[in-house]
């Protein structure tokens, strides 16, 4: 019990003054904050406000200037994509990019394939078809429909939300990083994909996700971290944090 | 007359195949163009030639042995020249097309111009189909040629591995943030579309004699059907083949044989003009781009 309770506080992701320019714009700030396992924080901020850059800094697809990454206490700067994804950091993309090709259970194949699957589950890879079958369930695919064997290029937009979300799953991942999951999607779309990260949090997974659907994120949300101009201006509880006059005036201008 | 024409069409199109899978291969995996893969090509045939020759391997395993050294220059080719360009097409094109000049002007060089290289047929002997005679080492031909693009659409339609494969070629971006190495698997099929282009030569130099400038047709052979074909698509490969080996079949039985290479160029010309990305190509279409 003791035990647990460490597990869940422990710091997990560790972001330290990390900074990226882009020729003379300057992406990301000195940004810092920590995440505790199991924590759900959102990244708020006006568009172009550095969000996707801090994510992609953290996923390895940016290098930062300066500044550190850590998880789990190793430190993770500068490394390539694909060894932080084994690490067991999983990240969508804001514009969705499914194997468009392949049939929607194909798609999660290639996590399912991976290195870090392949050492969590004892070296055996097992009957992939009918696990990335399950995993779709998992996230609202109807089992043995036409959806699960459609071309991924050809699936409705609420679907394709749902893929990103399983090939999360499909690479075991303990901390799951959703750029605009819920950007165009419904509200009926919503309200079956939030009960999802809601199941994700029970398990212990630690999430990040970036949004400006704020009324539906701050409903899930235990904290949030709000960038403007690539400065993370505030960090706190979604409530506390929307009171503040810097972060108004970010989202809503000067007036 | 026909009979002849049919036939040898048949087996001209095996070879155009065997030719163009490696090179489409490559593309296909990792959206690499290795444009020295007329040299790997020929670089093979005059490794086997010094095996068997100047070292007095036998046969086989000088085979076996080239295939795997022109595979593991490919793999060299990608290691030190193509990863610092990647995703630079253009730096791509001049990189492998001046590697693949170095290698056949050196060639050319050192004096591997005389009628003196030849490599040994598989096994020697002929059959006869009608009136149609066939040595062996066009059945070999055959036989490998539709072994290798058989086992390569299943390969990379029923196996996890190639699955893998045509993820990475459908978005490399989402296959790196699912763990997937994408540098290490491009660099294997450079090394795998390398060592087709090895097997390839194997099977077709015994025809005649090794000679630099084959390097240059057969670049423009496997040029030819990957863009006729769609670059990157198994299926393309063989439809196109078929379609170039029986076209410059009939421009040889009608026309004389110094224009079959016309045939080729003349394709890739209309295509290029008609449909851009090829029969069966992955291409966006033009309203897609926009």
């Amino acid at each position: 019990m003791n035990e647990a309770t460490n597990k869940t506080n422990e710091v997990i992701l560790s972001v330290q003054e990390v900074s990226k320019s882009f020729g003379g714009v300057r992406a990301v700030v000195g940004v810092s904050f920590d995440l505790r396992r199991g924590e759900l924080l959102g990244i708020i901020g006006p568009n172009g406000s550095g969000k996707t850059t801090l994510v992609n800094l953290i996923t390895g697809f940016v290098k930062p200037d300066s500044g550190s990454v850590k998880y789990e206490g190793q430190d993770i700067t500068g490394w390539m994509p694909y060894r932080i994804a084994r690490l067991g950091i999983a990240r969508t993309f804001q514009m969705i990019r499914p194997f468009a090709e392949l049939p929607a259970f194909k798609n999660l194949i290639i996590p399912l394939f991976s290195p870090r699957v392949k050492t969590l589950s004892g070296g055996k890879y097992g009957d992939l078809d009918s696990v990335a079958k399950d995993l779709l369930e998992e996230v609202g695919f109807e089992r043995e429909s036409s959806v699960t064997y459609k071309a991924a290029g050809s699936l409705p937009h609420g679907y394709l939300k749902r893929l990103e979300l399983a090939k999360c799953l499909a690479l075991r991942a303990d901390l799951i990083i959703l750029d605009e999951l819920f950007s165009g999607l419904s509200i009926a779309e919503l309200a079956s994909i939030v009960p999802i990260i809601e199941k994700l949090m029970v398990e212990g997974k630690t999430v990040i996700m970036i949004e400006h659907r704020l009324r539906e994120l701050f409903r899930i949300a235990n904290r949030v971290v709000v960038l403007n101009y690539g400065h993370a201006i505030a960090d706190g509880k979604p409530s506390e944090v929307m009171e503040r006059d810097d972060v108004k005036q970010a989202y809503l201008g000067t007036e | 007359m026909l009979e002849v024409t049919l036939i040898y069409g048949f087996i001209n199109s095996i070879i155009l195949s065997l030719v163009a899978l490696g090179f489409s291969l490559t593309f296909g995996i990792s959206g690499v163009s290795n444009f020295a893969y007329g040299a790997m090509y020929i670089l093979a045939g005059y490794a086997v030639w010094i095996f068997i020759n100047k070292l007095s391997m036998p046969f086989f395993l000088a085979v076996i042995l080239a295939v795997v050294l022109t595979a593991g220059l490919g793999l060299a080719l990608y290691r030190f020249v193509l990863l610092r360009v990647r995703g630079l097409v253009i730096s791509e094109v001049i990189a492998t097309f001046g590697v693949g000049l170095a290698i056949l002007e050196l060639f050319r060089y050192l004096g591997f111009t005389t009628f003196e290289y030849t490599l040994p047929v598989f096994t020697d002997g002929s059959i006869e189909i009608g009136n149609t005679y066939i040595d062996h080492q066009r059945l070999w031909i055959v036989g490998v040629g539709i072994a290798l693009a058989v086992g390569l659409y299943l390969f990379t339609h029923h196996t996890k591995l190639g699955l893998a494969f045509r993820a990475i070629a459908q978005d490399e971006k989402t296959a790196l943030s699912l763990g997937i190495n994408s540098d290490r698997i491009a660099g294997i099929s450079v090394a795998f579309g390398s060592g087709l282009a090895a097997v390839a030569a194997v099977l077709i130099l015994p025809r005649g004699t090794i000679s630099v400038n084959e390097g240059y047709d057969v670049l423009i052979n496997a040029m030819a059907v990957c863009i006729i074909g769609g670059l990157g698509s198994t299926v393309g490969v063989v439809v196109a083949s078929f379609l170039i080996g029986y076209a410059q079949m009939l421009t040889d039985a009608f026309s004389g044989p110094h224009w079959k290479m016309i045939v080729s160029l003349v394709a890739i010309l209309i295509i290029l003009v008609v449909k851009p990305s090829g029969l069966f190509g992955k291409q966006k279409e033009l309203e897609e781009r926009i």
